[in-house]
């Protein structure tokens, strides 16, 4: 299995990495690796059987509609966001992100 | 028309839990400030996990019955992934693989039947506000339960896909699935757009106008959009697969992303969330609590009353609620669509309607009647009253002294009084020499003589055997 450099961009930028030209090069290898030790599987048949989504056979694991107090508040959530442009991530109590659109 | 219109609608309705779908933090932030309503795991700090939230799997459950669906008893949860400040998480759960409402369809007041696909729960994203060179971040809605109803492409004009979305509204809050707030974004339509010529086998290219938050936006963007597909298929062009935005203001639409190159989310199953097993047991006593839905009272309603008014009366429950339990539904359902909703307070009102007894009492009054129509409107809307709601109707039209003669008894002497008025003769003998129109004069006379209690139809009729 070839990983082609496009491969990488693409899953580069859906990972929102920024990688260099040397990393790149060397993830393509481990990527291939990867890919072919898991590709082993492919040599059994699996014709008819279910694919499994979990191993602890668990069911409608869920809970009542409780408001609940919280570990933690707004403050130490806030306390966690990280600086823009050396300055405080936080203004009016919300999240400061560069802009988007 | 030139072209045909093919339309598809996605609808994300919030569901009116108490708390959120995978954490307990309350999910109402109506009036509250930002990041209030917020818990690690809408923060998506490491290592948290998602509870799932019981209440909204029931809600869903009723939604699929509004939307007439089987519920499919196994289903469960994936992550979709992409990078949004409003995510956190870096990925949304949603349902992809195996969605807890199956195929529907929703039938239209035209008759039109749009098929539903299915139906999904997932998680809402939280809010972002712009500024000039950054934004802000509110998670509070962050973990809103969602079910997003998808729609085929069975719509194919401006009005249908209102109406569509103003029976998915209906449907939606009648069931006690979503608070149906439009305004505060509860629901939200995102509408696949596409034109080809009559004919065509193959559909056009679509553009998708996301986050219509009204009825009347939704038809305006479908119009907008068929004038601007067509003038560039006129043109030889063809039409751009993206994703685009809706200004009121401007009556236009804008391209926000090109959809050029397929969107790619990964789509895994979350590994955190067992799967959900109901019973059609669990999935029954769901669907029995919900109460009528409007397809239910078209049903019922039909002949009944004119299909205008119970349009009308439809868009509010409480009413169509009110007209089941009463027994003279045309003229009951006439007060509400004609003088109610024409009060200017009438949506306070709503919140508390008068009782069948008196409604009954009312309608029974007017029909032999001891009210005038004039007088029927009087008390009605003396049954809104704070000070008077509470009286039995005939009390109140009582207090109003809007109570008609009718003992014909009494009528004849009051008739014989205005007979015998020399005020009259002139006018008597102007009827007896066949001018008709001056019983009209005589009615008054009784009506003024009776102080207005009289029933000028009675009235009239004494009248005319008296005169005759």
């Amino acid at each position: 299995m070839n990983i082609t450099r496009e491969e990488i961009n693409h899953l580069a930028e859906l990972s929102n990495f920024d990688l260099e030209s040397q990393e790149k090069e060397a993830l393509s290898g481990d990527l291939e690796n990867i890919i072919k030790y898991i590709s082993e599987l492919d040599s059994l048949d699996t014709e008819g059987v279910e694919p499994t989504y979990q191993v602890f056979e668990m069911e409608n694991i869920w809970r009542e509609d409780e408001i609940k107090a919280q570990d933690a508040d707004r403050a130490a959530l806030l306390k966690t966001a990280p600086e823009l442009h050396n300055k405080p991530g936080v203004e009016d109590y919300q999240l400061k992100v560069p802009k988007v659109l | 028309m030139k072209y045909e219109i093919t339309i598809g609608i996605e609808c994300h309705v919030q569901l009116k839990t108490k708390t959120k779908l995978f954490s307990e933090v309350d999910n109402d932030a109506r009036d509250k400030e930002p990041n209030s309503c917020v818990s690690p795991v809408d923060y998506a700090l490491p290592g948290m996990l998602p509870r799932l939230n019981k209440e909204a799997v029931k809600l869903a459950i009723r939604a699929g019955y509004a939307l007439n669906s089987k519920i499919n008893l196994y289903s469960r949860f994936d992550r979709k992934h992409y990078f949004y400040p409003d995510l956190p998480k870096g990925y949304q759960i949603s349902q992809f693989y195996h969605p807890i409402i199956g195929e529907g369809y929703m039938e239209l007041p035209n008759g039109t039947k749009v098929r539903i696909e299915h139906a999904h729960m997932e998680e809402d994203a939280g809010k972002l506000t712009h500024f000039g060179s950054y934004s802000l971040v509110d998670l509070n809605r962050a973990g809103t339960p969602l079910i997003e109803i998808v729609s085929m492409p069975d719509i194919h004009s401006a009005a249908d896909a209102r109406d569509y979305c103003k029976e998915l509204w209906r449907a939606m809050t009648y069931a006690g699935v979503t608070y149906g707030d439009l305004y505060n974004g509860n629901m939200r339509f995102d509408v696949n757009i596409s034109l080809a010529k009559p004919g065509a086998k193959e559909l056009g290219r679509r553009a998708e106008i996301k986050n219509l938050n009204s009825f009347r936006s939704v038809e305006r963007a479908v119009e907008y959009e068929y004038d601007r597909q067509s003038k560039i298929l006129d043109e030889g062009g063809t039409v751009k697969q993206e994703t685009r935005g809706w200004s009121d203001a401007s009556g236009k639409t804008t391209s926000q992303r090109s959809k050029e190159e397929a969107q790619d989310y990964r789509y895994m199953p979350e590994p955190d969330l067992p799967p959900l097993r109901l019973t059609e047991d669990f999935v029954k006593e769901e669907q029995d609590k919900v109460p009528l839905l409007p397809r239910d009272y078209r049903k019922s309603f039909k002949g009944k009353l004119p299909e205008d008014t119970l349009e009308v009366l439809l868009d509010y429950q409480p009413l169509m609620d009110s007209l089941s339990k009463v027994k003279d539904v045309k003229r009951i359902s006439n007060l509400y669509a004609s003088v109610l909703l024409a009060e200017e307070k009438s949506y306070e009102m709503l919140n508390d309607l008068p009782s069948a007894k008196q409604l009954d009492d009312l309608a029974e009054m007017a029909e032999k009647q001891e009210l005038s129509s004039t007088g029927m409107k009087e008390v009605f809307m003396k049954l809104f009253d704070p000070q008077m709601k509470n009286k039995a109707t005939r009390d109140i039209a009582k207090e109003l002294n809007v109570i008609q003669e009718n003992d014909t008894g009494a009528l004849e002497k009051i008739v014989d009084e205005v007979l015998s008025d020399p005020a009259c003769a002139k006018a008597i003998a102007d009827y007896k020499s066949g001018q008709e129109k001056v019983l009209g004069f005589l009615v008054g006379q009784v009506m003024k003589a009776s102080k207005g209690k009289a029933n000028p139809g009675t009235a009239g009729q004494i009248l005319k055997e008296k005169l005759a």
